[in-house]
């Protein structure tokens, strides 16, 4: 009994830590675009849906280079379409707010029927990296619970991205530049910064993570272009939760929610568990729409 | 005695209206459009071109009530998928199981709609930002997973047993109009037509005036002592309630409802046909939903066709291309299809009448 009960929580756990690991990648990029420039990008999701299909290509494709080119092009391929969103399509529409949202809303479709036609529309699975690079077993078991290396991997590289990131924002001349933007883009003009590069680094920094994200995550979760709308959703809920352009807000709303749904998928109903996004959403606009961390002027 | 003498005098107004109207180049344009889609059901009996009408005047008043809601109000929601669903499901369930009439299952659904959206819809209205895009958007996605989750369904049958909700496959087999369509298509064409009329109505009433107003300038609006909530909200429930008509229309003509309604595609859908025709112009949603659903259907039969699949590969999917279209009009004719086109078309009228 108890070793059913302790079995039961070490699986909750490590899942909820491995979510919530994936989830900050994504919050993060996401928070970002929103916190530097108010832009409201509803193509966060196809930047996971570029990389997982460009991963998913390449490791499929090609056998022995596969997985080291698929990470090159992927992280390169999704880097460079964040920037070209803000130049071809953002920037020119930066003074409507609402166009900015409409045309990242197609172009989330563009890309999600794009690959759905260049590739298929129906799931696959990418293989698991560490047995694509000839080891005889993917999980080690602990206390009965199976943990898989991939698992070990989101951790760290997810953890080391979070920390990396923080640091790049706090210290870099880039990331002063950008915070200066987020404060006040029309001072930081007149400072001789250019808003619109940054802007993009901004986009790209976003998508780059996304890309992360859909990497690690790669042979846990499914490739299929609908992907990404449940991507945006998380994204959504963790940065009302934590506070709209918050970076620490982001990451610790991440950690919360995969928490949340995760405890609700196991210890109470599955069915629950995909209500909780929709539940956050409303509480935190009821009780505290600025969020964990969110600063005074958005509500 | 005030609200009647006010009826009273808004019905001379609309009348004195419509005769100026007419006689002005878009009213006869219209008018004669209106004409040709009235008695097209007696021309033909042809259920594939009658069926492609009816979406495309089911569209209208859904893209109507999108543009109603953007173009007027400055509210843009992604979740336009919620009201077209909720109010599906429910025309669906009580016309199958409860066996109301489909007139009072429609105001049924419609209602349920609104009701539904004002759960994420209130508490992001009151607030600034994205939060009404990307809640309603939320919502309309966690209820489509709700919808077609099996277990769920396997649960509705056992608590209800002879009924059905959630799940995969929908409610099915709602046969209602079906032995006339002609009849069918009459009534989608009426409710098009007050829909489109009451919305360019309203929104030159004084409610649309101070609609405007928050649209522009919300807190100049709030400084005039406006309660800009309670206008938004006003305008989200009629926006709601418009395209709850049309989800109810759209069990009709499916004769039943899955949970692909929810997807994200179907508020794209509006938004396409309502920025096509331009948005805020609620009359241009008609032209928008004409050209979506007829360029929609000549690349599905594009893309049935072997031969052509085989030269250009799967590129003729709709979706795909309307999402280009979508984008182009947004970042190049911000103002849609419909003042150019009506220019255009008169500039050649007069030329042909040698004006």
């Amino acid at each position: 009994m108890t070793q059913k009960l302790i079995e039961d929580l070490l699986s909750f756990l490590v899942s909820a830590v491995i979510q919530g690991s994936i989830y900050s990648l994504l919050a993060l990029g996401f928070s970002l675009v929103y916190g530097v420039g108010g832009i409201l990008n509803q193509a966060h999701g196809a930047f996971y849906v570029i990389a997982t299909y460009i991963m998913y290509v390449f490791i499929n494709g090609l056998a022995g280079v596969g997985f080291t080119l698929g990470l090159i092009f992927s992280l390169g391929i999704t880097t460079i379409i964040g920037g070209l969103i803000y130049l071809v399509l953002i920037k020119p529409l930066k003074e409507s707010h609402v166009s900015v949202v409409i045309v990242t809303f197609a172009f989330a479709f563009f890309i999600e029927y794009l690959v759905g036609i260049l590739v298929d529309r129906i799931p696959h699975k990418i293989e698991d990296y560490f047995i694509y690079f000839g080891a005889s077993e993917r999980f080690f078991t602990v206390f009965g619970v199976d943990i898989q290396y991939q698992e070990i991997l989101i951790f760290i590289v997810a953890t080391l991205l979070v920390i990396l990131i923080t640091l790049f924002i706090k210290k870099s001349k880039l990331g002063k530049s950008i915070r200066a933007v987020a404060q006040d883009s029309e001072a930081a003009e007149l400072m001789g910064i250019n808003v619109d590069k940054i802007l993009a680094y901004t986009l790209m920094i976003s998508a780059f993570l996304a890309a992360i994200a859909a990497i690690i995550n790669g042979p846990l979760g499914t490739v299929t272009p609908y992907a990404g709308w449940p991507i945006l959703i998380n994204s959504f809920a963790i940065v009302v939760l934590g506070g709209l352009g918050s970076l620490p807000g982001s990451v610790l709303g991440a950690y919360i929610l995969a928490f949340a749904s995760r405890f609700t998928q196991s210890f109470i109903n599955p069915i629950f568990g995909a209500l909780i996004p929709i539940v956050v959403i409303v509480i935190m606009l009821i009780i505290r729409p600025r969020g964990i961390f969110g600063k005074k002027e958005i509500d | 005695m005030k609200k009647r003498k006010d009826l009273k005098t808004v019905l001379n107004d609309f009348k004195s209206y419509l005769r100026f109207w007419i006689k002005t180049f878009r009213g006869q344009v219209t008018v004669l459009c209106l004409i040709g889609l009235a008695i097209l059901p007696f021309i033909t009996t042809n259920t594939y071109i009658i069926g492609i009408f009816n979406t495309f005047m089911i569209y209208t008043i859904f893209a109507a009530s999108w543009d109603f809601l953007a173009g007027y109000v400055g509210q843009v929601s992604f979740g336009h998928a919620i009201f077209l669903g909720v109010s599906a499901y429910v025309t669906a369930f009580t016309v199958k199981f409860f066996l109301f009439p489909w007139w009072f299952a429609l105001i049924l659904g419609a209602f349920f709609a609104v009701l539904f959206g004002l759960i994420v819809g209130v508490p992001s209205l009151r607030l600034k930002g994205p939060y009404l895009a990307l809640g309603t958007l939320s919502m309309s996605l966690i209820l489509y997973e709700l919808f077609k989750m099996s277990s769920l369904g396997l649960l509705w049958e056992a608590t209800f047993p002879g009924t059905e909700l959630f799940g995969t496959t929908g409610i099915g087999q709602i046969i209602i109009f079906t032995d006339i369509p002609q009849i069918f298509y009459i009534v989608i064409f009426i409710i098009m037509c007050v829909v489109v009329v009451f919305l360019t109505h309203f929104v030159k009433s004084n409610t649309g005036t101070i609609l405007k107003a928050i649209r522009d300038d919300e807190t100049g609006a709030k400084a005039s002592g406006i309660n800009t909530t309670k206008y938004k909200v006003i305008a989200f429930m009629i926006s709601g309630f418009i395209a709850g008509i049309a989800g109810g229309l759209f069990t009709f003509r499916h004769t039943g409802v899955n949970p692909g309604i929810f997807q994200p595609l179907y508020s794209f859908y509006a938004i396409i046909m309502a920025a096509l025709g331009g948005i805020a112009t609620i009359s241009g949603s008609a032209l928008g939903a004409f050209i979506f659903v007829f360029l929609g259907e000549i690349l599905r039969l594009l893309g049935d066709n072997p031969n052509i699949t085989g030269t250009i590969g799967g590129f003729v999917e709709p979706i795909f291309v309307f999402s280009i279209i979508l984008i182009i009009i947004i970042r190049f004719a911000e103002h849609g299809l419909l003042k150019p086109a009506l220019e255009r078309l008169k500039s050649l009228w007069d030329l042909i009448l040698g004006r």
